[in-house]
């Protein structure tokens, strides 16, 4: 009796006793100690033709819908990627029509408020211009978003092929 | 009388991982996801769990739906730049700063927001989320020093950075934690099922795909009110 007693109180201090979740297993990224990944699995998937035809651009937007163009970046026109563009230089030129647009700073859209704010410390200024900012979004089309994701899934998948192709090596011992 | 002991024993297992919501967490997991790994000794577990961490560059526009470690430098002036995290529906999005070098009074920033942001529109909406917008961004340049983990609130997060010096950049790490009953899910990808269970929670939910979609919903239980229950079957098609 009293070891049955013993045994269920063993039982439920072991149970309630905090615990650390352990994930040795599961979708954790693969690579044996000290060995780098292959390139190929580095590199992003192969170039779909739709990124090809791609050409909506896309900004960071410093203001709400409905703020005034002077406060968000806008282009008049979407332009189009070169024909010949790689997947692997997709981002990298979606970047460069980014930054051909006319910069503007958020000190620019606080503007109003520096003289008010001059006799405050700097630091609190900085606080102070960072609460009236609206908030940061990016002018991202779904299309577009959609397609990252894509590359995301890819990556993801790949990553899930490398780590079960190291199981079964490691089985295989 | 020692089968009866070792029935009580199992009874009073039982109980406590109902206590503690392990059923649920049990049931999120996907069928056939980490079972073969069941039968593995435990030296290979050790050995499998030894592995390196995923490291890659990060690019100025990302979308990242692996853990591991990231890594951004800027060869030029990068001014407008965001990489979105995604999980899956019943996972959580941890990002934990490794390495920052910014400069914050020059210009730099590298905030973090608890969800999704395009066009001014937010996922979850203000409406959905615990938080007021504000609180939802994490600025390293206000808190870094303060808070270098931040986890989302639901499978999606982001940041935004803006490096204006060459050679500036930062390192953060990426991990998944489980969510036992998620509330707001944006989708991956636009096929599959997902059951929702919000258990004894007075708060709006939501599910979101970003693709043309057919949505079928098979089973919606409303609760119960004045000992009443209400069930409702739906079934939509677009």
């Amino acid at each position: 009796m009293k070891l049955q007693l013993l045994v269920s109180t063993g039982i439920l201090l072991v149970a309630l006793l905090p615990y650390h979740e352990c994930r040795a297993l599961g979708k954790s990224p693969p690579a044996a100690a000290g060995a780098p990944l292959p390139p190929d699995f580095l590199q992003p998937p192969p170039s779909l033709p739709v990124l090809l035809r791609m050409g909506e651009e896309y900004f960071l937007r410093l203001g709400n819908l409905n703020k005034s163009p002077a406060a968000s970046f806008f282009a008049s026109s979407s332009s189009r990627l070169p024909p010949g563009a790689p997947a692997t230089n997709f981002f990298r030129a979606a970047v460069q029509q980014l930054q051909q647009l006319p910069e503007r700073s958020l000190e620019s859209a606080a503007g109003p408020g520096e003289g008010e704010a001059e006799s405050l410390p700097r630091e609190a200024m900085e606080r102070e211009k960072r609460s009236e900012e609206p908030p940061i979004s990016l002018d991202l089309t779904f299309h577009l978003l959609r397609e990252v994701l894509e590359m995301a899934r890819a990556e993801q998948l790949a990553q899930q092929a490398h780590s079960n192709r190291k199981l079964m090596e490691i089985i295989g011992k | 009388m020692a089968s009866a002991f070792r029935l009580q024993c199992h009874c009073i297992l039982i109980f406590l991982a109902a206590l503690k919501g392990e059923t649920r967490y049990l049931e999120a997991r996907g069928a056939g996801e980490d079972e073969p790994f069941l039968l593995l000794s435990a030296d290979l577990k050790r050995e499998l769990s030894g592995r390196q961490l995923y490291h890659r560059a990060l690019r100025c526009i990302d979308m990242l739906s692996v853990e591991g470690q990231f890594t951004f430098t800027a060869e030029q002036p990068q001014l407008h730049c965001a990489a979105f995290f995604i999980g899956d529906p019943e996972e959580l999005i941890t990002i934990d700063y490794d390495f920052v070098h910014i400069d914050c009074q020059g210009g730099d920033f590298l905030k973090v927001f608890d969800g999704w942001i395009l066009k001014g529109e937010k996922f979850p909406s203000s409406l959905d989320h615990p938080l007021p917008t504000s609180e939802r961004y994490i600025d390293f340049c206000e808190s870094g020093n303060i808070r270098r983990s931040i986890r989302s609130s639901q499978n999606v997060a982001m940041i935004f950075f803006r490096i204006h010096e060459p050679g500036n950049g930062f390192t953060f790490t990426i991990k998944k934690n489980a969510n036992l009953f998620p509330c707001n899910v944006i989708s991956q990808t636009p096929t599959g099922t997902f059951t929702m269970v919000i258990p004894h929670q007075h708060r709006n939910c939501s599910f979101s795909i970003i693709y043309p979609v057919v949505i079928k919903i098979s089973d919606l239980i409303l609760g119960h009110l004045n000992s009443l229950h209400f069930k409702v079957s739906c079934l939509f098609v677009s």
